[in-house]
């Protein structure tokens, strides 16, 4: 049993190399016996990776320690959920996760008749079973989960407290389907120009998935963010560290690419989608690259080894090839806009404030990127490495991202080509007035600095301008993507007021001590023990009291274990619409506790508006034979 | 050049010169320069925001809850630093491989910590 996974592998290996040999000589005529050949062996490969998975887990649920991966990852006593997310609590379970999910794209791709039809299926195919022989070489001679122990022991070392979180669960497989699916228009990219088809189909094919890759990849970053936001030490829901940041530069990216795929065809060109694809997709190899390298100073990352460098190379091969591509094939892309197309456009426009928009996406990547990267070649110029913290990113981004946001509200008062003026007054002036007001308000009431009763007034212009707009007219795809807006909007709310709104308390308390928190009284009734097998628990309890009564409660604890140095923390957090209580428990001597206490204002809102959307890019993909609503521009 | 595309690239200038200008006054108050620990531990360092990489030196934890106030002592083998954290005791501060901290030298030449980082090389495999 225990070489069943490692057989599988080989086996995938196997058969992948098979069918890309055979889809190379293959070429264009799919219909022939190679071509099905070579498609099931396909198929069989993702069914071999698809069971190497599951025996994996297999091993885990039942406690398999022989596997030095699951001996070091998982041990009896831990919870079965956390047991199956204990696959990719380490290197080589996470690449193996990846390989998976590339996998199962592929079958998605393969059962893709119109790919068929058009003769891109096997071309697709072959640029991700590269990618798949990649991985499957990697995990079988670099850094395998299915290493064994000579001397299996009795129990496992068991899961680092800080992964058995349900943020574990959700955040690395989120990120690995957003990272992978930037693979797919990549390929149909890469097919289409290799071939020397001149259709530019691939804008509109890859189209759908960017938009889901994108899906996925901010629900990756924002459950991320959520889940640091709990744990104590990794600086809040966003600290720019560098792995958070290397998540950010094809989430940035990419938000270009899904606006300029949605230009209508008289203003793109076609050379700024082929070159927003290969970025995004290089940047999610580079994020890969940083995390893995530990080239960089983070509280995240993975420890150093030698998939550092092969991703690193990887990624050179993938730029050489791309430039190579675009040179090689530039009479192929469409010119765009002719100058006489193009002198019916004006500045006030949609066509022109989206390219805007993705210019300053660009740029706070650019920013970003050169920030993170900074301690790399900082000694040059400086003789010393630099670092650079979040004050230097804060400082250089929200500036930028303010305007981008301002930019993002003008969106529904903007006509795709060009607005009268007479009319965009029309619609401006009122969303404009309100804004103005709360801009005076929030800064009056609060006291709070420009930055923040700006982004307040901005938001409340995009949000006024969107619901005009929706009233007026809606169709599916305005409908989505107003939904997105939208909930960025309520996301830049929550950003901004969890930043500028912030209480903080150190107590030291005896049972039956009141304290003022916020609005709130909290009291404390001493502190509680409880036991387990391998652990005990130190927590206390306090009842949270408004001035109409009891509000709630909130419980932090921290955990001893027996097989453990580290105690492990579990902060308490109160959430409202309105703030959050966030409780520490610091230390105590006998029923004497030192607690701290913080308050974030509106951090609810940033979770909220991530819902909004989410729910916005599925209105948009979800087929209109799902969805009725009036469609079409 | 025509007129047209000059005054586009000079437009499109103006932004960047402002981000540069930005940029720089954000580097001033947030660049952490690296130091090792003989260097802190040698030299009377200015004001300057400084970054050390080092190991915990055994047993020089002393932690106050009630303040909260942490001391604690990194070396790097060939020298000693003591630093001042006024915050939490993190939970894997012993068990770390590699302190990170970054601070400044206060008037009475003690440095503190405003940013704890703490690496564990294993730490997403699981533990020894």
């Amino acid at each position: 049993m225990v070489y069943v996974g490692g057989s599988l592998l080989y086996l995938a290996l196997g058969l992948t190399v098979y069918a890309l040999i055979t889809q190379c000589l293959v070429k264009r005529d799919e219909g022939n016996s190679r071509g099905r050949s070579a498609r099931k062996a396909t198929t069989l490969s993702v069914v071999a990776v698809i069971f190497a998975t599951l025996s994996l887990v297999w091993a885990f649920v039942t406690n398999d320690f022989r596997f030095a991966y699951v001996a070091s990852n998982s041990q009896r006593s831990l919870p079965i959920i956390f047991k199956i997310s204990a696959l990719w609590a380490g290197q080589s379970g996470s690449l193996l996760l990846w390989l998976l999910i590339i996998s199962l794209l592929t079958l998605v791709v393969q059962a893709n008749g119109n790919y068929r039809k058009s003769g891109i299926s096997s071309g697709i195919t072959i640029v991700i079973n590269l990618v798949r022989v990649l991985f499957l070489i990697l995990l079988l001679f670099a850094t395998s989960p299915f290493e064994l122990l000579v001397d299996p022991p009795w129990d496992g070392t068991g899961l680092n407290p800080m992964l058995q979180s349900l943020g574990m669960v959700v955040h690395p497989p989120l990120l690995f389907l957003g990272f992978s699916g930037f693979l797919i228009p990549f390929a149909l990219v890469v097919v289409e120009l290799w071939r020397g088809s001149s259709s530019g189909t691939w804008v509109q094919r890859s189209r759908p998935w960017v938009l889901f890759s994108w899906l996925f990849l901010t629900a990756g970053i924002v459950t991320g963010g959520q889940w640091a936001y709990t744990e104590l030490g990794w600086g809040g829901y966003w600290a720019w560290d560098p792995v958070e940041n290397a998540s950010l530069f094809p989430w940035l990216t990419s938000t270009a690419l899904v606006h300029t795929l949605l230009l209508p065809k008289k203003t793109r060109t076609q050379v700024w989608s082929f070159f927003l694809i290969v970025i995004t997709f290089a940047l999610t190899i580079f994020g890969t690259f940083l995390t893995r390298s530990g080239i960089l100073d983070s509280v995240h990352a993975f420890s150093g080894g030698i998939l550092g460098s092969i991703f690193l190379g990887v990624l050179g091969v993938i730029l050489l090839f791309s430039l190579f591509l675009w040179w090689s094939r530039r009479s192929l892309f469409e010119q765009g806009s002719g100058d006489e197309a193009a002198s019916s456009i004006t500045v006030l426009s949609k066509s022109v404030s989206i390219q805007g928009g993705n210019i300053l996406l660009l740029l706070i990547c650019l920013t970003v990127f050169l920030g993170t990267m900074f301690p790399l070649y900082s000694s040059i110029f400086l003789g010393r490495e630099v670092v650079l913290d979040a004050d230097f990113f804060n400082q250089l981004t929200v500036p930028l991202f303010l305007l981008l946001l301002l930019l993002m509200g003008m969106a529904p008062v903007l006509d795709w080509y060009s607005t009268d003026n007479e009319r965009f007054c029309r619609r401006v002036w009122l969303p404009a007035l309100v804004s103005l007001g709360v801009a005076v308000l929030t800064y009056r009431v609060q006291g709070s600095g420009v930055l923040a009763s700006i982004a307040f007034a901005i938001a409340t212009f995009g949000a006024i301008t969107h619901f005009q707009d929706l009233l007026g007219h809606c169709y599916k795809r305005k409908l989505g993507a107003y939904l997105v807006h939208l909930g960025i909007i309520v996301m830049l709310v929550g950003i901004t007021g969890s930043s500028i709104f912030v209480d903080d308390l150190f107590l030291q308390v005896q049972p039956g001590d009141k304290v003022q928190a916020g609005g709130y009284v909290l009291e404390y009734s001493g502190l509680k023990t409880r036991y387990g097998s391998d652990r005990y628990t130190v927590g206390t309890t306090l009842i949270i009291r408004k001035s109409n009564g009891v509000a709630g409660e909130i419980t932090a604890e921290k955990t001893f274990w027996e097989n453990r140095r580290q105690p492990s923390t579990r902060v308490g957090i109160f959430s409202t619409f309105k703030e959050d209580l966030y409780l520490n428990l610091v230390g105590w001597e006998s029923q004497v506790a030192q607690l701290h206490v913080q308050r974030f204002s509106l951090v609810r809102w940033i979770w909220f508006g991530s819902l909004l959307v989410y729910l916005g890019v599925l209105v948009i993909l979800v087929p209109s034979k799902i969805l009725r609503l009036k469609s079409g521009r | 050049m025509s007129s047209k595309k000059l005054k586009i690239v000079l437009i499109s200038l103006l932004p960047l010169l402002v981000l540069g200008f930005l940029a720089f006054r954000a580097f001033e108050n947030s660049a952490a320069y690296y130091y090792t620990i003989s260097e802190v531990a040698a030299k009377e360092m200015g004001e300057q925001k400084v970054r050390i990489k080092g190991q915990l030196v055994d047993d020089s934890v002393d932690y106050d809850a009630s303040i909260p106030l942490l001391k604690f002592s990194l070396t790097d083998g060939t020298a000693d630093v003591a630093v001042f954290y006024p915050g939490v005791l993190p939970d894997n501060l012993q068990h770390a491989d590699e302190v990170i901290i970054e601070g400044k030298f206060n008037s009475n030449r003690d440095f503190i910590v405003s940013k704890l980082m703490l690496q564990c090389p294993s730490k997403y495999e699981g533990e020894e």
